[in-house]
C-alpha cells in the first residue's frame, strides 16, 4: 500500500512537470540570443533608464552580472520598481525578447540584496 | 588584554578539572563498568510498554464506544481481544516484580 | 577581547570533541567514568560558547569596531537594540547562535536524561558530532572574532532589517531548528546503545513539539515581517529561505503524527527513525541554504565559504543516519500490521505520505535550479506556479483529513459508524460550500475547496470536543464547564493537538481568503483623486514630508472609506536611508474587523509633481493567519503541559528502582 501511494504521488509529479514544464530557464545576457519564449533574464543594470514603468514603458539595459561580455540586452518594462533598483544593481525580469528587445512581463522586476542578509521585494503574488 | 588571557586560562583550567572529575573522585573505583540493561531487563522493559499499550488501548476503545465512534458490536468484537492482551501482558510481568532485575550493581554516586 | 571570544570557541572545540571521542569510546568499551567525562565536556561547552557569545555582545553594544564582525553590521547610529540583534545578521554570527542553543539545549537534555545512563552514553557523542562541526567551522572558517584597524564607522544594518521582528524571528526560526537536533541524537543514541523500547521518544517527546513549535512562530513571524515591512502585499513568495525554514518543519509535523503511531501501536519504527533523521538534515540543510548564498534567492546573491563544508557535514550525516538505521534494521521489526485501510493508523500514515510528499516537491523545487545549471550549465528558477499546484495537491487533501482522522476508529471502523459520525460534519461541509458557491465563491476552484475542507474540519473538531464532554458528563455527572476542563486536563495531547488542529483550519481559511479571494488594483492619483477597490473608496489628499532619526519619510495621505462612511486615514509612503543609501517602501494597512481582513497600500511612484502612483490590495480573511499562530501556540501548550500522573507512570515504567527509592 506504501508503494502504491509513493507511485500514486510520483505520477502526479511527473504529470506536472512534463505539462507545465520544468522551470523557466534563466539565462544572463550574453546568453539571450536566440532565445524564444518566456525567460528570466539576469543581469547589472546599466544607463541611462529611461521612462516611467507606470506611464510609458521604462527601458534601460542589462549586462553579464560576472565576466566582460559585451552583450547588451535592451528591456522594456512596465510595473512596480522595487525600491533598490538602480544603476549597478543586480537584478531578475521575466520576459521575452521581442524584435531585438526584452519585453518584461508587468511587474516581475525583482533585485537582488548584495552581500548583506537581506530581503528585497519580491515580485507581485 | 591580560585579563582577557587570564580569564581564557582560568575557563581552560575549569573545564579541563570538571571534565577529569569523574577519574579525581574516583581514583580507584570497585567497577568502572557502564551499567546497561541485561536481557531480563530488556524484556521487562518490551512488557511494560505492551502492557501500557494494552491498557491504553482499551481505555481508547471504551472512550470511543462511549462517543459513538466505534459501533456496539465492532466494541463487542474487539473489547474481548484487547482485555485478553492487557491481562497477559500483566501476568507476564508479575513474576518479573519478585525477581531481582540483572542490572550491574549500580553505583549509587551522585550525578556531578 | 576578540582574543578572548577565541580562546572561548577554542576551548569549546576541544570539549565537544573530546565528549564526541571519549563518549564514543566509552560508550563502545562501556567505560563508566568516561562516559561521565564525556558528559561533562558536553556540559562544560555550553558556558565556553556562553563566554564567546558573551564577547561579542559586549563589542556589539559597544561599537568596538575592531572587530570586522561588528563593522559589517553596525554603526554607530544604529540604535542598541538592533546592534545587539546584529549577532545573528551576519554568518559568523549566526554560526555561533546555532552553537550556543546547540550547547544550552544539550547541556539540559543530557542533565534532565542523565539516569538513563546507557542511552545518554550514546547521545552525548551524537551531539558532540554536530557541536564539533559548529565549533570548528567557528574556529577556523567562519570566525566571528576576525579583527582589523577600525573603519571611521561601521556598514550599518540594512533598513529593512532595523525592526522588531529582526529581534525575534531569528532566534526563534534557530530555537527550532537546533531544537530537531535534540530527537535526532536520542533516536540515533537509540540506535547505536541497540535499545528497542520508546525510551527515546518518551524523552524527547517534548522537545521535538517545543522546537517544532518554535519553528512554526518564527516562519510565522518572518511571513507576518514580509507582509508588513517589505511590503509587497504578500507574506509567502517561496523563496528557497523561506523554503528552507518550512521544509524541516513538515517532516517534524509528521514525524509528531508518526510517532504516535508508534507508542500506540508499535509500528512505523523504520520510517519513525528516517523521519527524525530527514526533518535533522532539512534543518541543517536549511541554516545552510539561508547562510550560503549557493541558491539564487532574492535573500542572498553573494557566494561564501561556509557552503562547501555545510554541504559536506550534511552528506556525511545523512550517510551516517542512513548506514545506523540500515544496520539495526532488524532490531526495529515491527511486530502489528495494518489491519484495514480504513482506521485512524491509516488515516495518519495517508497524513505522513502528504506531508513528506510535498515537503520533498518544495525540496525539489529548490535543489532543481542548481542541479540544473550543474548538469547543463543553464539555470531554470522555478517559481509560485509549480509550488502552488502542489500545495492545493497534497494541502487540500492534508485538511480533509485533518476532519477525518478524529473521526474514524483505531485499528478498523466499520463504515456503518463511520457514516454515523461523518454525518454531521459532511452536512456542514456541504452546506457551506452549496451556501459558498451560490454567493459567487466558485470562481476558484482551490478557494472553494479550501473553505469547504475548512468546514468539515471546524465541524468535526468541535464535535470531538462536545462528545468527548458529553461522555465525561455521562461518566462523571459534572458540569458542562468541569468536564470539559478534564476532559483536556486528562488528555492533554489529543485535545492540545486538536486545539492545533484548529489553528491549521484558520490559517488555511486565511490563506484562501487572502490570495484566492484578493482584488489588486493600481492607479495614478492626482491629489484629490479617488479609486474604488471591492466595496472600499480610497481618496488621495495629499504628501508630507518628514524626517526621522536616520531617514527622510514621505507619506501620502489616503482617505478610506466603505458605503460612503470614512473608516480610516493611510500613510503609504517611502523612507530614504542616506548611510546605507537605500530606499524603502512603508505601506499602511487598515484592518477591517468586519472582514477580518485587510486594506492594504502601497506608495510605488510618487511623482516630483504629486502624482501617486497607487496600489491596493484588498485582502479578506488575512487576520486569520495570525490568529491561527496565536491559537497554535496555545495549543501546543496545552499538549506540551506537564501531566504529573503520567510523569509518575513513565517514571516507574523506565526506573523501576529510583521510583521505588
Amino acid at each position: 500500500m506504501l508503494a502504491l501511494s509513493v507511485a500514486a504521488a510520483l505520477a502526479v509529479f511527473v504529470v506536472y512537470t512534463a505539462v507545465a514544464g520544468a522551470g523557466t530557464p534563466q539565462l544572463s545576457p550574453s546568453q539571450l540570443a536566440g532565445h524564444r519564449g518566456d525567460v528570466e533574464l539576469v543581469g547589472a543594470v546599466v544607463g541611462p533608464v529611461r521612462g516611467d514603468a507606470h506611464t510609458h514603458p521604462m527601458r534601460f539595459l542589462l549586462r553579464d552580472v560576472q565576466g566582460h561580455e559585451r552583450a547588451r540586452v535592451a528591456v522594456s518594462y512596465t510595473g512596480s520598481v522595487p525600491d533598490l533598483f538602480r544603476v549597478g544593481r543586480h537584478v531578475v525580469v521575466e520576459g521575452t525578447l521581442r524584435g531585438g528587445v526584452f519585453v518584461a512581463k508587468p511587474g516581475s522586476l525583482v533585485t537582488k540584496c548584495p552581500s548583506k542578509y537581506a530581503p528585497a521585494k519580491p515580485p507581485t503574488t | 588584554m591580560a585579563w582577557a588571557l587570564v580569564l581564557a586560562a582560568v575557563l581552560a583550567v575549569l573545564a579541563v578539572v570538571f571534565v577529569a572529575r569523574p577519574f579525581l573522585r574516583e581514583p580507584t573505583p570497585a567497577s568502572d563498568r557502564l551499567d546497561e540493561p541485561g536481557e531480563a531487563e530488556r524484556r521487562r522493559l518490551g512488557l511494560v510498554e505492551e502492557r501500557d499499550r494494552a491498557l491504553a488501548a482499551l481505555k481508547e476503545l471504551e472512550f470511543d464506544h462511549r462517543t459513538g465512534k466505534v459501533s456496539d458490536e465492532d466494541y463487542r468484537r474487539q473489547v474481548g481481544a484487547l482485555r485478553r492482551r492487557a491481562a497477559e501482558a500483566l501476568r507476564a510481568l508479575e513474576p518479573r516484580v519478585d525477581a531481582a532485575p540483572s542490572r550491574h550493581p549500580v553505583d549509587r554516586e551522585r550525578v556531578p | 577581547m576578540a582574543a578572548l571570544g577565541r580562546a572561548a570557541l577554542l576551548i569549546a572545540l576541544g570539549l565537544v570533541a573530546y565528549a564526541l571521542v571519549a563518549g564514543s569510546y566509552a560508550a563502545w568499551k562501556r567505560r563508566r567514568r568516561l562516559a561521565l567525562s564525556a558528559q561533562n565536556a558536553l556540559l562544560a561547552a555550553f558556558p565556553a560558547t556562553v563566554v564567546a557569545a558573551v564577547v561579542l555582545w559586549v563589542a556589539l553594544g559597544r561599537r568596538d569596531l575592531t572587530f570586522q564582525y561588528v563593522a559589517q553590521h553596525t554603526s554607530h547610529s544604529l540604535p542598541l537594540g538592533y546592534a545587539l540583534a546584529a549577532f545573528w545578521g551576519g554568518q559568523e554570527g549566526s554560526l555561533l547562535l546555532w552553537l550556543l542553543i546547540l550547547t544550552g539545549y544539550a547541556a539540559l537534555a543530557v542533565w534532565l536524561n542523565r539516569r538513563s545512563r546507557e542511552l545518554v552514553a550514546w547521545v552525548v557523542p551524537v551531539l558532540g558530532l554536530v557541536a564539533t562541526f559548529f565549533a570548528f567551522m567557528l574556529c577556523f572558517v567562519s570566525s566571528p572574532f576576525v579583527t582589523a584597524p577600525a573603519p571611521s564607522d561601521g556598514a550599518g544594518m540594512v533598513p529593512s532589517l532595523q525592526n522588531p521582528y529582526m529581534l525575534a524571528h531569528p532566534p526563534m526560526l534557530y530555537l527550532g531548528y537546533v531544537g530537531l537536533t535534540i530527537p535526532y541524537a536520542f533516536a540515533m543514541g537509540a540506535l547505536l546503545s541497540r535499545r528497542t523500547d520508546e525510551r527515546w521518544i518518551v524523552a524527547t517527546r517534548r522537545w521535538t513539539l517545543a522546537a517544532w513549535t518554535f519553528l512554526g512562530v518564527g516562519q510565522l513571524l518572518g511571513a507576518h515581517w514580509a507582509y508588513v515591512e517589505i511590503g509587497w502585499g504578500g507574506y509567502y513568495a517561496w523563496d528557497p529561505v523561506e523554503n528552507a525554514a518550512l521544509m524541516p518543519w513538515l517532516a517534524a509535523t509528521a514525524f509528531l503524527h508518526s510517532v504516535m503511531i508508534q507508542e500506540k501501536r508499535g509500528m512505523l519504527k523504520v520510517w519513525n527513525m528516517v523521519l527524525v533523521a530527514l526533518a535533522f538534515c532539512l534543518s541543517l540543510f536549511g541554516t545552510f541554504l539561508t547562510r550560503s548564498g549557493v541558491v539564487n534567492s532574492v535573500h542572498s546573491f553573494s557566494q561564501s565559504s561556509i557552503g562547501g563544508w555545510f554541504l559536506g557535514f550534511i552528506v556525511v550525516m545523512t550517510l551516517f543516519s542512513v548506514a545506523l538505521v540500515y544496520l539495526r534494521l532488524p532490531l526495529l521489526r515491527a511486530r502489528t500490521r495494518l489491519e484495514s485501510l480504513v482506521s485512524r493508523e491509516a488515516t495518519f500514515l495517508y497524513n505522513n505520505l502528504l506531508l513528506v510528499a510535498l515537503c520533498l516537491t518544495i525540496l525539489w523545487g529548490v535543489v532543481y535550479p542548481i542541479l540544473s545549471e550543474a548538469l547543463r550549465g543553464e539555470t531554470r528558477s522555478v517559481s509560485k506556479p509549480y509550488y502552488d499546484f502542489f500545495l492545493h495537491t497534497f494541502g487540500l487533501p492534508l485538511l480533509l483529513l485533518m476532519g477525518i482522522g478524529p473521526l474514524v476508529a483505531w485499528r478498523r471502523a466499520s463504515l456503518r459508524a463511520l457514516g454515523r459520525t461523518f454525518l454531521v460534519p459532511f452536512a456542514v461541509a456541504v452546506a457551506v460550500g452549496v451556501a459558498l458557491l451560490a454567493a459567487g465563491f466558485g470562481d476558484s476552484l482551490p478557494g472553494l475547496l479550501t473553505y469547504t475542507f475548512a468546514a468539515f474540519a471546524a465541524a468535526s473538531i468541535v464535535l470531538e470536543f462536545q462528545r468527548g464532554t458529553a461522555a465525561r458528563r455521562s461518566i462523571a455527572g459534572e458540569s458542562r464547564l468541569r468536564a470539559f476542563t478534564m476532559l483536556v486536563s486528562r488528555n492533554r495531547r489529543r485535545y492540545g493537538g486538536y486545539i492545533v488542529h484548529a489553528a491549521v483550519v484558520l490559517l488555511a481559511i486565511g490563506i484562501a481568503g487572502s490570495s484566492a479571494y484578493q482584488t489588486i488594483r493600481e492607479r495614478a492619483l492626482a491629489r484629490g483623486q479617488s479609486m474604488e477597490v471591492a466595496g472600499y473608496t480610497l481618496t488621495y489628499t495629499g504628501l508630507a514630508t518628514r524626517q526621522l532619526a536616520n531617514a527622510q519619510a514621505v507619506r501620502a495621505t489616503v482617505d478610506v472609506s466603505r458605503g460612503g462612511s470614512h473608516v480610516a486615514t493611510l500613510h503609504p509612503g517611502k523612507n530614504s536611508y542616506p548611510v546605507e543609501q537605500q530606499v524603502s517602501n512603508e505601506v499602511s494597512i487598515y484592518h477591517d474587523p468586519r472582514t477580518v481582513g485587510d486594506v492594504f497600500t502601497i506608495a510605488d511612484q510618487i511623482d516630483p509633481n504629486g502624482t501617486l502612483y497607487l496600489k491596493v490590495l484588498v485582502k479578506p480573511l488575512v487576520n486569520l493567519i495570525w490568529i491561527a499562530g496565536l491559537v497554535f501556540v496555545a495549543g501546543s501548550l496545552v499538549a506540551m503541559w506537564p501531566d504529573a500522573l503520567e510523569q509518575r507512570r513513565l517514571a516507574e515504567r523506565y526506573e523501576p528502582e529510583a521510583a521505588l527509592a
